[in-house]
């Protein structure tokens, strides 16, 4: 357990009004079309009898067009709360409560498998982690793109071939009608998620959701991936929804950032909200321990303690336990979301009018310089790699 | 003389076939035609080339194996006295029955001898092979039948119902076909029976049909398997009263053997079709399927299936070919005249050569399947490939 100099500081919910200061609405950006928002959304599991809440209490409106990053640590609810978009949660998975508006509808309320078809690939299409076993290894790639067309599309088998081929074209995959007829087996990492970002595209879907989609991918690689869907994104105009671990992806691809911790959104906002004005203690630790932002001098900062177990309910801040500026009030009760700007707020105590004035880490208050020398540094590097690759090449 | 003509040609053809392959291979013939490459340079065909070079060498082993054991097991002299002892007749004559009986039998001369007559019958092309006869009055041999053969496992003296000293081919040939005829049927039956039945307990796991099978499933595995035919013999026979002998002209009475085999086989199939189901249900795959938006039937027939049965299929051919064989107990029990009660003839009988036949034409039967398995498991999946890395 993280020991904080402001566990004594207690805010006496006695004679306080708690609530003050405290959201009673989540801001909607008025100059944004809203595309898919999310109300109170509560989903749990049953595991062995038993019923566990894994997602808790979350809002969120998802912007047209723009790209929203969901950051967070394994475990922390990211890959099942987008799960709920698509209704393809495990079966002893289930949304106890809330509402998911999308197209006209609340599709929290979908329950068989038919009623999500006409939404699943057409409207909002998925992109795994592993490219590796998330095409049929039996089946040709063209086949499996095709599959798709044919469906949701009605063309026919000769349009389909037509259209996978300029898909498989368009994700930049050379001798794309050759490699029609190849089996997965015969792709390499790279190529796969490729050719799962042209079944993606094929449908022309409003959301896409990648699920660290370059997690299973080397660093060369992944840049290749993020800097197709990013382009492919311009062209199409639909939404991403990134789930990543990779905070330098999240700078590089996201308009707008949900940290998640516990099965809570804990701090939203923009970007910049985010990377430069973070308020939350778990943003200001993960961004801490970013080994870019480090200086030589100090040790590399992490996160102490474990994630929440979701077998046990969650008392109060489910950070509390890990956290250098816990106060008393965190063990207690569970801070509501506090509104900084109209498109930022954060759930914590520290911005409470009651809360004492917290120091914030060093990087943090550092972290424009910080931010800068490590843009030039990657700035460097990346030069470095290009004279390299340049070298290379004569 | 036409069967030396068929016999050599067909070795003939043999020949020239895998060397045009090879030549083809080797691109001394048709290098610049990719059609001809594709089909008789085939990494597939050239596997199979190897596999039956080394089908033969394991054939070969087991003929030696069969050979001695028959040999040591049951010395021709005892096997001599049991057939032809008969206190009312002269030394002279037993001598010369039993010297005539080794003789026809193969069990003359050295074991080398032995061994180089039986090679030389069994290997396939064409000779002809005669049947001395004596004639006991006379105390002269005299040439009673000679065929010409491509192989031969020898001839059977001594049974009932059939001619004395003839061919263990005659003999097996038409009880290969009463056990094929039953044993297609139950295959057929098995898989028709036996692929729904796994696919719905893995399509519904944990539900009541799951269970269901699982309760049926354990109790074949778990039920030795001559009590378990005698419970079907018992329903079968006296609830639905099903005919409980063998009749080659009335099909009623082949169904209790054809339902004990099926029903019996379908719990094997249901068995492993619902594992390899339920490990692809979970697969990413299928997730990933599931979020293009495809129907569930569709995942299920396109997706999961194909990818479930081709751990099996290499089953299929070995069934099949299994057929052949008959099986030892239904066969009994029923009063089948197949190749499993041939088995039984053969040891209650002493003819050794029936038995190595048989125990010959299985093990070529079972390594022909083995082979053919392979070739269609690599026919079914795209990541088996044949070229030596």
């Amino acid at each position: 357990m993280a020991t904080s100099k402001y566990r004594n500081q207690p805010i006496n919910s006695a004679d306080l009004n708690l609530e003050l200061g405290a959201m009673t609405e989540y801001p909607t950006d008025p100059n944004e079309e809203v595309v898919m928002s999310i109300r109170n959304l509560n989903v749990g599991f049953t595991t062995r009898g038993k019923k566990t809440h894994v997602l808790r209490d979350i809002n969120l409106d998802i912007y047209k067009g723009k790209t929203l990053a969901i950051v967070g640590e394994s475990g922390s609810g990211k890959s099942v709360f987008t799960k709920t978009f698509t209704g393809m949660l495990d079966s002893n998975g289930f949304i106890s409560s809330g509402s998911i508006m999308f197209d006209g509808q609340d599709i929290a309320k979908l329950t068989s498998h038919k009623e999500w078809q006409p939404i699943r690939g057409k409207k909002i299409a998925t992109i795994f982690q592993d490219p590796m076993t998330s095409l049929n290894p039996l089946l040709t790639i063209g086949y499996q793109i095709s599959e798709v067309l044919i469906l949701h599309r009605g063309m026919s088998k000769e349009e389909a071939k037509k259209e996978a081929i300029s898909l498989l074209e368009r994700v930049k995959i050379p001798n794309a009608a050759q490699r029609y007829d190849d089996y997965p087996f015969q792709f390499s990492g790279g190529m796969r998620q490729r050719a799962v970002i042209a079944i993606a595209l094929a449908c022309k879907p409003e959301i896409l959701i990648c699920d660290e989609p370059t997690t299973a991918l080397d660093v060369t690689v992944q840049s290749q991936i993020i800097d197709l869907i990013k382009d492919l994104q311009k062209e199409y105009g639909w939404t991403t929804i990134f789930i990543t671990h990779d905070l330098g992806v999240v700078a590089n691809i996201a308009d707008n950032v949900a940290v998640m911790y516990g099965g809570q959104i804990v701090e939203y906002g923009t970007i910049e909200d985010v990377f430069y004005h973070p308020e939350h203690p778990y943003t200001w630790a993960l961004l801490c321990s970013l080994p870019q932002l480090g200086t030589k001098d100090e040790p590399l900062s992490y996160i102490k303690g474990n994630p929440p177990s979701f077998g046990s309910e969650i008392i109060g801040d489910a950070f509390a336990p890990r956290n250098e500026y816990a106060m008393n009030i965190d063990f207690v009760k569970e801070p509501p979301a506090f509104k900084v700007s109209e498109t930022h707020w954060a759930k914590t105590w520290l911005l409470s009018p009651y809360a004492p004035k917290v120091e914030k880490p060093k990087v943090i208050q550092e972290l424009h310089e910080r931010m800068k020398i490590a843009a030039k540094e990657l700035a460097r590097q990346e030069g470095d790699e290009y004279a390299e690759e340049t070298k290379v090449g004569e | 003389m036409t069967s030396y003509i068929v016999g050599y040609t067909i070795i003939i053809l043999i020949v020239l076939f895998i060397v045009f392959c090879v030549l083809v291979k080797r691109r001394v013939l048709f290098a610049n035609t990719p059609s001809m490459q594709k089909i008789f340079a085939h990494p597939l065909l050239f596997y199979s080339f190897r596999r039956l070079g080394s089908a033969l060498i394991s054939l070969i082993l087991a003929i030696l194996v069969t050979f001695f054991l028959i040999r040591l097991a049951t010395p021709a002299d005892n096997t001599c006295y049991k057939l032809f002892y008969d206190p009312k007749i002269s030394e002279l004559v037993y001598n010369l029955r039993c010297d005539n009986w080794k003789e026809n039998m193969g069990f003359s001369g050295t074991m080398l001898q032995q061994l180089i007559n039986y090679f030389y019958a069994i290997l396939p092309f064409p000779k002809t092979l005669c049947v001395t006869e004596i004639n006991v009055d006379l105390g002269m041999y005299t040439i009673t039948g000679c065929r010409n053969f491509i192989f031969d496992f020898g001839r059977i003296y001594k049974l009932a119902g059939f001619t004395d000293g003839g061919f263990v081919w005659d003999y097996i040939l038409p009880r290969m076909g009463v056990s094929f005829e039953i044993g297609i049927i139950a295959v057929v039956l098995e898989l028709a029976l036996g692929y729904p039945f796994g696919i719905l307990m893995a399509k519904y796991e944990n539900g009541w049909f799951d269970r269901i099978g699982k309760a049926y499933i354990i109790s074949v595995d778990a039920i030795p398997g001559i009590a378990y035919y005698y419970i079907w013999l018992a329903l079968l026979c006296s609830v639905f009263m099903l005919p409980m002998t063998y009749d080659a002209d009335n099909f009623l009475s082949w169904l209790p053997a054809i339902l004990t085999m099926a029903f019996t086989g379908m719990a094997g199939i249901g068995l492993w079709v619902r594992r390899y189901m339920v490990d692809e249900f979970n697969a990413d795959y299928v997730k990933f399927a599931r979020s293009k938006g495809l129907s569930e039937s569709r995942i299920l027939w396109v997706h999961i299936l194909r990818n479930a049965v081709v751990p099996l299929v290499r089953t299929f051919p070995s069934a099949v070919i299994g057929a052949l064989l008959g099986t030892y107990y239904l066969e009994n029990i029923y009063g089948i005249p197949g190749i499993g009660q041939a088995v039984m003839v053969a040891i209650n009988s002493n003819n050794s050569s029936l038995l190595s036949g048989i125990i010959i034409i299985s093990a070529l039967l079972s390594i022909l399947s083995y082979l053919l398995g392979d070739i269609v498991t690599a026919l079914c999946d795209p990541r088996i490939s044949f070229t030596k890395e």
